[in-house]
Formats: structure tokens, C-alpha cells, sequence
């Protein structure tokens, strides 16, 4: 574990960059898509344009996997897209990556674009040059976009992100791929640099559902001891066995999905989740796949969570106030690109107004970071705490109660937690329910397996558009992806089709399917039975 | 400021002492002018550090000084003014003025922060290390590396428990880690990892009396509070170098160190000290601590506040926080300059600002470094990425259970069955982090098994080792032309390097089996000190005997020979002890010695010789003069 400061440094000069940069995609043929993009920007560093994907993955891989910037490969730098991290390798790998390397037998196939940090929604917030999503021109969603579109255009199988507010089931939304957000805990952060430690999960992307599962089945149960908050062993097991579909021990297929279809499953609509800014389209959409799932034999029912209202607020007071803490340490000294003195002239110091690090973090941090940073500190700030930060946390523990009255299965931290059955106590106000919700039983209203709603309430913007918006106009787009983060809930998105329209040609939309904690393997197997439905 | 080498500032601040040379270099230019020193305000305080205890007021001294006719020869000047010091140093501590002054009541409260005694870091793997290669001891988590998560080791809570109890706290079954944000390179992270919202302990107390220093206005003694005990993170550890350069040496980065945080309950300057110094030796005593103030692994922030005592109930005064004291004579003075500051603020009708203030080892005002407008926001926020530490019962228990004797019981111990006198019993337990006593308890053990018997049988064998290690073993290293010899070499278990258990348990029962003398006693501890047992003889009995230093007293016959020859012409002293009115004992002496000289030396016990001559004087010389004169 111990090592020298000084072999820290990246010893990759930092020239050798650019040259990684630049890439051109093969033409993929799409469906939805006339026209192609000639430049995605999806990669930063690993891939050769001048060797598009055209062979199967060598060295007897199974598949390629992209993996995006903010997640530690040796060999490859992990700037998070950041200036301020400018050719810097961090000298370790990320345990998700050994894991899927060694278990499923990987080929690493490239670096992924993405928001700076994690921090955005349109993967435009890089100094490498903003993502096009394959359909040219518009966004490929944040902030995992790189992710999202190496999957999309087929120069991976798989991709790996970061979910923090929704940065893996929008991109997936926007690209129509599949993008999985598990349980808090479950795949090991360690080598996965944070924006908001709380909220950070690492998730997959790809075409179809299957892969991911085979990749969660692999490594669902593995303990990772470098990642504090990676679940224990016994607490998995725990976890598990009040779970279905898991693989009763490693190395087994995945159990087959019955063959009656939905029945006996209930999927929820939460009623607060129709909003004003939900495109009518896509709300369209999301009918069209309810209906689905009943012609299958599910139920469908409308559910309310009450405090979705306030849960996009708590996240943009809680990511900003742990993102401002963990980008403290980027003051260029132990590693990557310390300001030069030489940047002014007649100024012979890197410190600005006598005050070290400033000038490195004033020209390494792009403009949302540093908002985020400055949003961050405040709320963090003594006079500010306690109606914001506490406050946030707060709305953050009745968010969770939301979920875990509304679904069937208890949650199992829950239960360790308070000693009894947490889920039974937790009944509704009827004043905190939407009049439209109906009751089940005296009890209250009926319990679901599974949460039904909408990604993103529109489909991709265009990059253009995105470019005169506010920033408050993009952290609405995270509303719906926010709670099931604030609750560290499975979330998975997958393309559902949407009617078609005179003014918007993308004729794809994300629909989110959200579980119980740890109820992961279930959703994984209920959505890819959809999925296949879909086809 | 210039500095001053740390062995001599211990010996200023432990013992008392002022080096000569020190002096001679710092007042080098003897005539220099009054103006000249108030131009260098550095030199002027350093001259003040090394006279605080005057009673004059420090300009006046170092004017006075300054201004010295030239015909005075500096050696002289020095002397008298050393010796001036010293005599108003030994005034001053029996008068107890400087504690309270009238019509005001000092409030203090203390912050000390101490290095656990641990074998890995608060939240990596990386081992603690004092003197080791820098930068050789680092974790990715301690460089705040991207990616690298905090491991929690557990281990480092046992020493922080066992500190806990020492200092009486309820030890909380969850606690939790908060970062706090503050911007310094020697914080990789941009955040310390500390325990503000949940700390591990609270509620504690420590009991201080008389005889821990405290001041005579507390009488018989006081509890102070302890508001709580947290756990934290280290800092990296900074070297300046020539230039605007700084070296950072991260092998000292998230090492843990506890907080003690006390309620404001001191009211008077020495009990502050008094308070600090227990602490360090109760964290000594249950193994908590690596070292201790004087090392620089205790450092303490004072709290410090005035009120006007007409009003009982006015609310307590603005305060101010000193931070960084490293020394318990530090604490006191610091806090009395502040005191004083406060006061003379508050009678000149002003207002005392909330601030932080910093202090220099002998100088005699705290100086501002930040007000209000410049403290720094920590922002503390809850680490996401720490659990909660849960703290069983079971194991506070055992630790409890395990802890051992405290300092408190041990000083009992030590006066109740070995006679010491209470000051000298918390020397002892204070000295060298504990390991003096713990040196103490090995002789007393190795004493028993030489002489094999218990202590209440020989009670005079065991006072007489802790004389020893307490006086003679410090006379070996006080010489002070001789730097490199300054360290007895204590080990924790209780060992010394340069004169080990057994060379010293040999000594004192060959002494107080009157096997040797007390002269050759000491001489053969400098042979052991010296590494010439067992380099040159393999025991102290060995020496003994290849020397011929053993004891072969004179007989009583001898004794009686010795003692006709010694009173040999010196009718005239016998004479005085016929009809005295007090008994002569220096003419006694006298006859003795005389003794001495005519006798072999090395035969002679002093005190057996003077029994024998006082019984001759009685029974033959005083009645032979009678019988001569009749």
C-alpha cells in the first residue's frame, strides 16, 4: 500500500494526450437515424481511431468494454475530464474493472467522455469537446454521455459508468441503450473517483439487458474490503436471501423467466411524476409501455411519493455539498496540472493574491464545477447548514420512506436498522396522498413490486438548444432519475418507442423501471423479459 | 526569531537552567544601544525569553542591559544576572500573585491535542513512524489519491479508548467522522477527517490536587470537565527550507491524535498548566500516547476569558483562543500574558474581539493572527465514506479491566510504601513519558529477587533505588558541555540503555549490604554508564573485583586505633567536649575527617567512624583530660 510520493506522478508526458483525442467513428447504420455524426467525442484516451472495432475483440475476450473517465485503469489516464487532472493515471485499478476483466474476460477498449466530475447532464462539460449523441447534433445525455454513445455506435458491448442523479440511465434515455443503476453498495467504488460519495454508484451500459445481468450475476455477491461502503459479505447473503433470481452460487445461469410472463406482478405509476415539463410524447410513451405490461399480465396501478417534490432541490443541495469536499484535494501539488507561474506575465507564482492553489483550481475547474463547488460551500457554510444541508437530508430520509411504503418487499437495511419490520410500520398520512391513489385494503393502498415512470421528461435536446439554456434548465431534465439516487435504489433504463411527430424526428424515449433495495436481480430479469416484448 | 537548540530549551523549561553559552551568543554586541534593540524586536524578546522570571519588567531588563557601563566584564554581568533570575524565579513561585489579579476572574478552557499511540494510521494501512525517511510511510488515502477510500483501523481504538477511561469520559456506543475544510498543503485532502458532530467520549473529569502544581488559590484541589474526546487525522509534517521552499513530509498525514476538549472550569494560570501536564501523564500511564509535550506529540489551544468579579451573575467575557502551545510553562505564561492583555483592554474602556492569537516560547504578549473576519468556515459535513464506529460494551470493559494502575494510585504507592515525598513521587512517574517508573518497578522487581525478601523487610533498599533513579541517574547527564550523552536511552517496557535494570539493582544492594561505599557506588555507576560493564568487565561484581573496590571495613579495633592516632595532639578540640552547651558536632567532624586522612579511605565508613570516635570521646579522651588535669 505504501508507496512513494514522488512515483505518483503520472509518467506520462502530458503532449501524448491530444494525440489520443481526436477520433472518428465508423458510420454505424441506425434505424431511427438518417443522418451520422462524423465526430462523437466519446472517447478521451485508449482507443485507436486509425482501428475502428471491426474484428472480435482479441486475446480470447468476450467483449469489449469501454470504461469512462472518472473510473482508475492502469495503464490509461483518469482525468474525470477535468482540466485540472490533465494526464493523470491514477496508479491503480478500479476493483469493478479487475472484476469484470478477470470474471467475464474483458477487452478495455478506451477511456469514455463525460461531464467534468460527473457534473452535468449533456456531457458538454469537457474540455475534450461535448458529446454528440449518434443521432448528430443532439445531446447523448450526462453525465456517462461517452459511455452511452461508444455502446450506441457499437465500438463497445458494454460501457461502464457512474450514476450519481441519473448520469447513466439519462445518457441511456438519450441513446437508446440500456443503462443500469444497482443498489448503493453493491459493485466496489474503490479506484472511482467521487463527485458525491453518498450518491455515487457504479452502473452499466449497454444494447441489451443481458449483458448487464451476466456482468451483475458475476460479481453481485462480492464483497470489495478497499470500498468502505461496499455491503458486506454477510449482509449480501442476508440481502439476498429475501431476494429472487439471484444465482443460487457463483458461476450458475441465470434463472429462466417463468413463463407466465408479468403475472402477479404490480408496477406502480407515481402520480407526482406527471409534470408540467414531461413532454407529451414521451408521457405517450410510458402509456403505451404501461399498457404493454398489462397485456402481459401485469398490474399497473398509480402510486404517489409525496416528497419527489422536494427531492431534486435535497440532491442539488447534497451532491454540490459532497462534490465541494471531495474536489478540495485537486490543488495541483501531489498530481495533475498545477497552474504555471509563467501564465501571466510579470507574475513569477502559481498562487493568486497570495493565496496558494488558486490559480491552478481558478483555470482547472470548468464553470459548472466550480459552480457546483461554490453552491457546495455555501450550504456546507455555518450560517447555511442547517436550512440547507441538514434540511436536504432530511427530505433525503423521506424520499426513502416513500419507496419503502410503497413497495411490497421490506428493505433490508431498514430492518437491521430498527430491530422490526420496518415496512409494516410504514403506513400513509392519507393527507400526504394524492386523492387520485386508490386504497388497496384499510391498510392503505396497494403495495408494488415496481416503479413504472419516464427517464427524462423529453427526448435528446439539441446540442444547440442546450448551449442557451440556463444551468437550472438542465438540472431540471435529472427530476425523475434523483429520488431512486437519494434512495439508493435499482434503477434501470430501457428504450421504449414513442409516437411519431412532425417537429421531433428521435422517435425513442427512456423508460425507468425502479426496485426495492437489492431487488436487483429480479428487475434485471422483469425488464428483460419487457425488452424482449418490445422486440 | 532565531532558534534555540531544543536541548537547551528543555533544560530552560524542565529544569530551570539557562546555558552560559546560549546567553554569551545571544548578547554578543554587549554595548549595543537601547535604540538598537528596539529596531530588533526579534533579539529583544529572545533576551526576555531567558529572564521572564524576573520581577523587573522585561524592557527595563533588557535595556538595563544594554546600557551596562563597559568596564563590567560580561562574564560577571551574566552571572549576577543568572543568579538574580534564579533568585526572583524561586521568589516567584512561592508567591502566588501572578494567579489572580483583583477584582478580575480568569476563565480558561483547554484544547489538547495528543499523537495515539498506534501502529497504522487513522484511515490507511501506513504505519506511524517518528524519525523514518520521509515520505517512505504513505498510502494512496493519505495523499488523497483519486479513487482511494478510508479504511477505518480499528486498532487505533483501543489507545484512544484507554484515554478515554483515564480521563473518566462515557464512551458513546456510535459515534462518527465529520470532515472539516480548511485549505493548507500540509492537508492533502483539503479536509481533516475529526469527530465534531458525534464524538467518541464525553463527559469526562479529571481530578487534580495539590500536588499536580495547581495554584494555592485552588486549595485543596478541583475536578475540570471534559466536554469530549475525538478522534482525528494528522496533519504532514512541514520543513522550511532556505528560500521560499517547504518540504512536506507525508509519513506524519492521518496519523490519529485525539482532542481532549475541557469545560471552562480553570480559573488560575498554573492549574492550567498543572492540567495539561496530567493529562500528558495520564496518556502516559495507559500507554495512549507516543510522546509526550516536550517531544511534540502534546500540544494544546487555550480558551481564555475575563470578567469583573462584582457581578456573579454577569455572563462569561469574550474570549480568545491561543493556539499551538507546546510546553506547560507555555500554557501558563500564555495564558497570563492574555489575561493581562484582556484586562488592561477592558479598563482602557475597550472591547475584547473574539480572535485567535498565537504565542512564542518567551515572549511576554500573545500576538494576533486572525480575527473574526479571517476565521476560516470549516464546513464541517459528515464523511460519506466512513461508517459509524460502534463501540461495544464488551470491549470497554475489558479494556477497563486491563488498564492498570493510574498515576494517581501509583504516586500513593510510592509515598505510602516507599517513602518518597510527593514531589518526588511525581517526578518520578512523570519523567521520560513513564518510563521512568516503569524503570523504578524493574529495579524494585530485580532488588526483591537479589535480596529475596519483600520491601516491608528492607523499606531503606528501596527508598534508597528510587533516590537513585530519581537523583543520580539525572547527575549523569546534566553536564552540559557534553550534548551527545544527554539520553539515559528509557525504553517503554521500562529499560535503560545506559545503565540496564540489573547493573543498577547490583550497585544498590551491594551498597545497602554495606559492601561497597557510597563513593565507590557512584563511581561504579559511571563505569556503567560508560559502557565499561559489560564491555570491560562482565558484571558489576566483576568490576568491583578486578578494581578491589570492595568494602573491607576497619574492625572495631582498627576503628579504635585509627581513632587514638586521630586525637593525637588535638587535646585542645577534645577539651571542648567536656562542658559544652550545645553538643560540638563540628569539632566531631573535625575528628573525624582527621580519621579519614590518617586512615585508608577506602576502609573507612564516614558514618561508622563517627559513631566509634563520638563513643571515645565519651568513654576514654573527655575522662583521660580529666584524669590528666587531676
Amino acid at each position: 500500500m505504501s508507496t512513494h510520493v514522488r512515483h505518483l506522478r503520472s509518467k506520462i508526458p502530458s503532449g501524448v494526450l491530444p494525440s489520443l483525442r481526436l477520433r472518428r467513428t465508423p458510420p454505424l447504420r441506425l434505424a431511427s437515424s438518417a443522418s451520422l455524426p462524423t465526430k462523437t467525442n466519446a472517447f478521451i484516451a485508449g482507443v485507436d481511431e486509425a482501428h475502428p472495432p471491426s474484428s472480435p475483440p482479441t486475446n480470447g475476450a468476450r467483449f469489449r468494454l469501454a470504461v469512462k473517465d472518472n473510473i482508475a485503469a492502469q495503464g490509461l489516464p483518469t482525468t474525470c475530464a477535468s482540466r485540472i487532472l490533465t494526464g493523470h493515471e491514477v496508479p491503480f485499478t478500479a476493483t469493478i474493472v479487475t472484476q469484470i476483466e478477470q470474471r467475464l474476460g474483458a477487452e478495455l477498449w478506451g477511456k469514455t467522455n463525460m461531464d467534468e466530475f460527473g457534473m452535468g447532464t449533456h456531457s458538454t462539460n469537457t474540455p475534450y469537446g461535448q458529446v454528440s449523441n449518434q443521432l448528430e447534433g443532439r445531446s447523448a445525455g450526462g453525465s456517462s454521455g461517452g459511455s452511452a454513445v461508444a455502446v450506441g455506435m457499437g465500438h463497445a458491448t458494454v460501457a461502464l459508468g457512474t450514476d450519481t442523479g441519473g448520469s447513466i440511465r439519462m445518457p441511456a434515455a438519450y441513446t437508446n441503450t440500456v443503462g443500469f443503476k444497482p443498489s448503493y453498495g453493491m459493485l466496489s467504488r474503490w479506484g472511482v473517483v467521487p463527485y458525491a460519495n453518498s450518491l455515487d454508484t457504479v452502473g452499466l451500459i449497454a444494447k441489451e439487458v443481458a449483458p448487464i445481468q451476466e456482468i451483475i450475476y458475476a460479481v453481485c455477491m462480492e464483497h470489495d474490503p478497499k470500498d468502505p461502503t461496499s455491503l458486506p459479505a454477510t449482509v449480501r447473503e442476508r440481502c439476498v436471501s429475501e431476494r429472487q433470481y439471484y444465482p443460487s452460487s457463483r458461476g450458475t445461469p441465470p434463472p429462466d423467466f417463468p413463463s407466465q410472463g408479468l403475472r402477479g406482478l404490480t408496477f406502480g405509476l407515481p402520480i407526482e411524476y406527471n409534470i408540467e415539463e414531461l413532454s407529451p410524447r414521451i408521457k405517450e410513451g410510458w402509456m403505451q409501455v404501461a399498457d404493454k405490461i398489462m397485456e402481459q399480465g401485469g398490474r399497473v396501478v398509480p402510486v404517489s411519493l409525496p416528497s419527489t417534490k422536494s427531492a431534486l432541490s435535497a440532491y442539488y443541495v447534497i451532491a454540490p455539498a459532497e462534490a465541494a469536499s471531495n474536489l478540495s484535494k485537486y490543488d495541483g501539488i501531489r498530481y495533475g496540472k498545477r497552474a504555471s507561474p509563467a501564465s501571466s506575465p510579470g507574475d513569477n507564482s502559481d498562487a493568486l493574491n497570495g493565496i496558494l492553489y488558486a490559480k491552478t483550481r481558478g483555470e482547472g475547474f470548468g464553470p459548472e464545477v466550480k459552480r457546483r463547488i461554490l453552491l457546495g460551500s455555501y450550504t456546507l457554510s455555518s450560517e447555511a447548514v442547517d436550512n440547507y444541508f441538514k434540511q436536504a437530508q432530511r427530505v433525503r430520509r423521506l424520499v426513502r420512506r416513500d419507496f419503502d411504503r410503497v413497495f411490497r418487499l421490506p428493505n433490508p437495511l431498514l430492518e437491521n436498522e430498527h430491530g422490526d419490520d420496518g415496512n409494516k410500520e410504514q403506513q400513509f398520512d392519507l393527507s400526504d396522498m394524492d386523492e387520485s391513489v386508490t386504497l388497496e385494503s384499510k391498510l392503505g393502498p396497494t403495495q408494488i413490486d415496481f416503479l413504472l415512470c419516464p427517464t427524462a421528461p423529453t427526448t435528446p435536446p439539441k446540442l444547440s438548444d442546450i448551449a442557451k439554456q440556463t444551468p437550472f434548465d438542465s438540472y431540471m431534465n435529472d427530476v425523475f432519475t434523483v429520488p431512486a439516487s437519494l434512495a439508493g435504489l435499482p434503477a434501470i433504463s430501457i428504450p421504449m418507442a414513442l409516437p411519431k411527430s412532425e417537429e421531433d424526428p428521435v422517435d425513442f424515449g427512456g423508460v425507468q423501471l425502479i426496485g426495492q433495495f437489492w431487488d436487483d436481480a429480479r428487475l434485471l430479469a422483469v425488464t428483460g423479459h419487457i425488452r424482449s416484448g418490445q422486440q | 526569531m532565531s532558534r534555540v537548540p531544543t536541548a537547551a530549551l528543555s533544560k530552560y523549561l524542565l529544569q530551570g537552567q539557562v546555558s552560559r553559552q546560549g546567553c554569551l551568543r545571544l548578547t554578543r554586541s554587549p554595548q549595543i544601544s537601547a535604540r538598537a534593540l528596539a529596531l530588533r524586536p526579534a533579539i529583544v524578546s529572545h533576551c526576555r525569553s531567558l529572564h521572564t522570571q524576573t520581577t523587573e519588567t522585561p524592557l527595563s531588563t533588557s535595556s538595563s542591559a544594554a546600557a551596562a557601563p563597559s568596564h563590567v566584564p560580561l562574564r560577571k554581568q551574566l552571572k549576577d544576572e543568572a543568579k538574580k533570575a534564579k533568585a526572583a524565579g524561586k521568589k516567584k513561585k512561592k508567591n502566588a500573585s501572578n494567579q489572580v489579579v483583583p477584582g478580575w476572574e480568569l476563565t480558561v478552557g483547554i484544547e489538547i491535542h495528543a499523537q495515539l499511540n498506534t501502529a497504522k494510521k487513522l484511515f490507511s494501512e501506513a504505519t506511524t513512524s517518528f524519525n523514518d525517511e520521509s515520505n517512505s510511510h504513505v498510502a494512496y488515502f493519505d495523499l488523497a489519491t483519486p479513487g482511494s477510500q478510508p479504511h477505518f483501523q480499528k486498532e487505533t481504538l483501543v489507545p484512544a479508548l484507554r484515554a478515554a477511561l483515564a480521563l473518566n469520559c462515557d464512551i458513546q456506543p456510535v459515534s462518527r467522522f465529520d470532515r472539516k475544510h480548511y485549505f493548507h498543503w500540509d492537508q492533502p485532502s483539503g479536509y481533516q477527517i475529526t469527530q465534531y458532530y458525534e464524538p467518541f467520549a464525553r463527559e469526562g473529569r479529571i481530578v487534580l490536587q495539590p500536588r499536580d502544581g495547581i495554584a494555592a488559590e485552588d486549595g485543596d484541589g478541583l475536578a475540570v470537565r471534559i466536554q469530549q474526546v475525538q478522534m482525528e487525522q494528522d496533519t504532514a509534517k512541514t520543513t522550511a527550507q532556505p528560500g521560499d521552499t517547504h518540504w512536506i513530509d507525508f509519513n506524519r498525514t492521518g496519523a490519529p491524535l485525539i482532542e481532549i476538549i475541557t469545560r471552562p472550569d480553570i480559573h488560575h494560570p498554573a492549574t492550567a498548566a498543572a492540567l495539561v501536564r496530567k493529562v500528558q501523564i495520564l496518556l502516559n500511564a495507559v500507554d495512549a500516547c507516543v510522546s509526550g509535550m516536550e517531544a511534540g506529540g502534546l500540544r494544546a489551544d487555550v480558551n481564555v476569558s475575563v470578567r469583573r468579579t462584582d457581578d456573579p451573575n454577569a455572563p462569561l467575557g469574550t474570549r480568545t483562543e491561543i493556539k499551538n502551545l507546546s510546553s506547560f510553562k507555555a500554557v501558563e505564561d500564555a495564558i497570563i500574558a492574555e489575561r493581562d492583555r484582556q484586562i488592561a483592554v477592558l479598563e482602557a474602556g475597550g472591547v475584547v474581539e473574539g480572535e485567535t492569537r498565537g504565542w512564542s516560547i518567551g515572549s511576554t504578549e500573545t500576538r494576533r493572527l486572525r480575527g473574526k473576519e479571517g476565521e476560516v468556515d470549516y464546513r464541517y459535513m459528515p464523511d460519506p465514506d466512513v461508517l459509524p464506529v460502534f463501540i461495544g460494551d464488551d470491549l470497554v470493559t475489558h479494556l477497563r479491566e486491563s488498564m492498570g494502575q493510574l498515576p494517581d494510585a501509583e504516586v500513593d504507592e510510592l509515598t505510602d510504601v516507599f517513602g518518597l515525598t510527593a514531589k518526588d513521587a511525581l517526578s518520578l512517574v512523570a519523567l521520560d513519558g513513564g518510563a521512568r517508573v516503569e524503570y523504578f518497578w524493574r529495579v524494585v522487581e530485580s532488588l526483591q529477587s537479589k535480596l529475596g525478601s519483600i520491601i516491608s523487610e528492607n523499606p531503606a533498599c528501596f527508598q534508597l533505588a528510587a533516590n537513585w533513579i530519581l537523583h543520580e541517574l539525572g547527575r549523569l547527564t546534566s553536564n552540559p558541555h557534553d550534548e551527545s550523552a544527554q539520553d539515559l536511552g528509557f525504553t517503554a517496557d521500562g529499560e535503560c540503555q545506559r545503565v540496564p535494570v540489573d547493573s543498577l539493582a547490583d550497585i544498590i544492594v551491594f551498597l545497602y549490604q554495606n559492601k561497597i561505599t557510597a563513593k565507590v557506588a557512584k563511581e561504579l555507576l559511571w563505569v556503567v554508564y560508560r559502557g565499561n560493564v559489560p564491555e570491560q568487565y562482565p558484571t558489576v561484581a566483576d568490576a568491583i573485583e578486578t578494581e578491589n573496590m570492595w568494602f573491607h571495613e576497619l574492625s572495631d579495633q582498627e576503628y579504635a586505633e585509627l581513632a587514638d592516632q586521630a586525637v593525637e595532639g588535638q587535646e585542645d578540640i577534645v577539651n571542648q567536649f567536656v562542658d559544652y552547651k550545645q553538643y560540638p558536632q563540628g569539632k566531631l567532624m573535625f575528628l573525624v575527617g582527621r580519621m579519614m586522612r590518617l586512615g585508608s579511605e577506602e576502609r573507612i565508613d564516614p558514618k561508622n567512624a563517627e559513631g566509634v570516635m563520638r563513643r571515645l570521646l565519651e568513654d576514654k579522651y573527655v575522662p583521660a583530660l580529666g584524669r590528666a588535669e587531676d
